[in-house]
């Protein structure tokens, strides 16, 4: 399935439509590198509210695309895991530990517009 | 499988309520060794059952009535007489042989009616043993001149009331069983509320001891209410909790990153000395845990993270105070 | 090794996309007993590791799933069989973090811990068989 990927002003968007296979998810980490550096995106936001499992693999993906987008200047919020979802990965082991994670998409795009606020500020301190 | 007859589909719920199937019964049977031999014993003496079985169901109930326990069940006349009819069949059946499903249905519901007037397991005990008593004397009365032969009728029937007693008590602690479970549901719902404090903010005072099922489901509930209320910040209050062992202490430590991966912090408060050493001791991974001493402190914490500031309006005093 | 699954009954593990189709199939077959949804949740989770796990290392493998009763208690197995390369080292490949391809590293040992029964036989060349199982409480 693919996951269609919305720009917003300095952020792109990406929801994840359905369950997505390993291939698919390593496809969407390479379109997502691919428009952020395209785009010159500042932050990415990754809304996972259908996805109803996430394993290691997942996991292992979402943090490369977070490596690879901040390498690349962006920031990526994980948003809308869901609590049985969130029981599964803690149990199994998954703690997503440096990746910057949201309620929803509303708050992923809040917390990417204070921190691109805070990071502005910092630049303008003497 | 070998399902007799036409097995009505209540029969086989019942029966599947106790989970006793056909195996089940096969392997009691066996345990009491109760095969054929016993079932034509019993067969045999189905005549001199039906003879006496008036008086011995009239000498039973004049025995329940002697007792207030007991007699407090049967104060209806009607009801009595209903009563007593059932158990003069339920007697007799005991001499009719094919112990089957049907016959263990039949038990089953007999037990079950049983414990819904709540008679107590030991006059039901005691029921069995008045009977053993009444059919005894009777069989070796007429079986003088074979004693041997009225010994192995009555060991037959010890083992059939034997077999009926496993299953009127099956009813009893299934009935108990379903009760307890009942009642835990219902205290695990009522004991922990999520309570909504500030936007945002989620309050979650949790009260007595925690097994690892409570913990469970208190996860689930506040995950949900994270979700449901987009709350950014929870404060989780074990002031109340008198005893955490380790198991309960992940759970805790399980919770709070679970927390984190649906977007939201969850700051612990309320952490006992005992509590914190069953943490250090288990080497829970309280960095990864912010925790304050009281709920207040907490209560504090989480309006500061999430911006709020608390001004207190006193015109008088302190305004003096600082004015001077 | 003697084979675990009956190759007609089990569902062939050879794609990514095998490995979608079991942790769905074990999900349905899950839910007909008396489980919550986050613990329909964890099975599909652990199903997916030990799936992936034989596709990635072994290539073609089977998978059963399957209801199971012991005394009063309902549950769900779940066999994965292959014939690969098999692991040399067991205790190495259940540690936390020990990985040799693309994993995180914590595949077997974290499906461990989501279920209640794991258990992994493993001949070098002649290949892998994991079991596990989850009981209803």
């Amino acid at each position: 399935m693919l996951v269609p990927i919305l720009k917003q002003e300095h952020c792109l968007i990406a929801s994840i439509q359905g369950e997505l296979s390993d291939a698919e998810l390593l496809t969407l980490r390479d379109q997502l590198v691919a428009q952020v550096r395209q785009h010159r995106s500042r932050g990415v936001v990754i809304d996972v509210t259908v996805l109803d499992l996430m394993d290691s693999f997942a996991a292992r993906t979402l943090r490369s695309i977070a490596q690879m987008t901040r390498l690349l200047g962006a920031q990526t919020v994980i948003a809308g895991i869901q609590p049985e979802v969130a029981i599964s990965m803690v149990q199994l082991g998954l703690t997503l530990d440096h990746a910057i994670i949201a309620l929803d998409l509303e708050d992923g795009l809040a917390i990417l517009r204070s921190r691109g606020a805070r990071e502005n500020d910092a630049g303008h301190q003497p | 499988m070998d399902v007799k007859a036409h097995p009505r589909k209540d029969r086989a719920s019942l029966l599947q309520g106790y989970e006793i199937d056909e195996q089940e019964i096969r392997r009691r049977k066996q345990f009491l060794q109760f095969d054929e031999t016993d079932e034509t014993r019993l067969t045999s003496i189905n005549e001199l059952a039906m003879q006496y079985a008036d008086v011995v169901i009239e000498d039973f109930y004049k025995h329940l009535m002697s007792f207030d326990e007991t007699r407090s069940f049967f104060s209806d006349p009607q009801l009595l007489e209903r009563v007593k009819n059932a158990q003069k069949r339920y007697f007799l059946r005991l001499t009719k042989g094919n112990y089957d499903s049907e016959y263990v249905e039949n038990r089953l519901k007999i037990g079950a009616a049983h414990e819904r007037i709540s008679l107590p397991i030991k006059s039901y005990l005691a029921m069995y043993n008045f009977y053993l008593r009444a059919v005894a004397g009777r069989v070796f009365d007429a079986y003088k001149h074979d004693p041997g032969r009225a010994l192995d009728i009555f060991l037959s029937l010890t083992k059939l009331t034997f077999f009926d007693m496993g299953l009127a008590i099956d009813t009893y602690v299934s009935s108990r069983e379903r009760t307890i479970g009942d009642q835990q549901e219902a205290i695990r719902e009522l004991s922990t509320p999520v309570l909504p404090f500030r936007p945002g903010i989620l309050l979650l005072p949790i009260v007595g001891l925690i097994d690892s099922y409570r913990a469970s489901q208190l996860t689930e509930q506040l995950l949900r209410a994270i979700r449901d209320n987009r709350a950014k910040y929870v404060l989780v209050d074990i002031t109340g909790v008198p005893y955490v062992d380790s198991r309960v202490a992940s759970h805790l430590v399980q919770t709070v990153e679970a927390a984190r991966l649906m977007g939201a912090k969850a700051i612990v408060s309320g952490v006992s000395p005992e509590i914190a050493l069953t943490m250090v001791a288990i080497g829970a991974d309280l960095g990864r845990v912010e925790t304050v001493g009281d709920m207040q402190s907490g209560i504090e914490r989480a309006e500061q993270l999430s911006g709020y500031r608390m001004v207190r309006i006193d015109k008088d005093d302190q305004a003096d105070e600082q004015g001077g | 090794m003697m084979p675990a699954t009956s190759h007609e009954a089990a569902m062939p593990l050879s794609s990514d996309v095998d490995v979608l189709k079991a942790r769905q199939h074990g999900k349905e077959l899950a839910s007909s007993l008396r489980f919550s949804t986050s613990e329909l949740t964890i099975i599909a989770t652990a199903i997916s590791e030990i799936a992936r796990n034989t596709v990635l290392y072994a290539k073609d493998g089977w998978m059963e799933l399957r209801l199971i009763q012991k005394g009063n208690r309902r549950g769900l197995l779940v066999i994965a069989e292959d014939g690969g390369p098999g692991i040399a080292d067991l205790s190495l490949a259940m540690q936390d973090g020990y990985t040799t391809s693309r994993g995180l590293g914590i595949g077997l040992p974290g499906a461990k811990r989501l279920m209640d029964e794991f258990e992994i036989e493993s001949e070098v060349g002649k290949g892998t068989t994991i079991t596990m199982k989850k009981w209803e409480r």
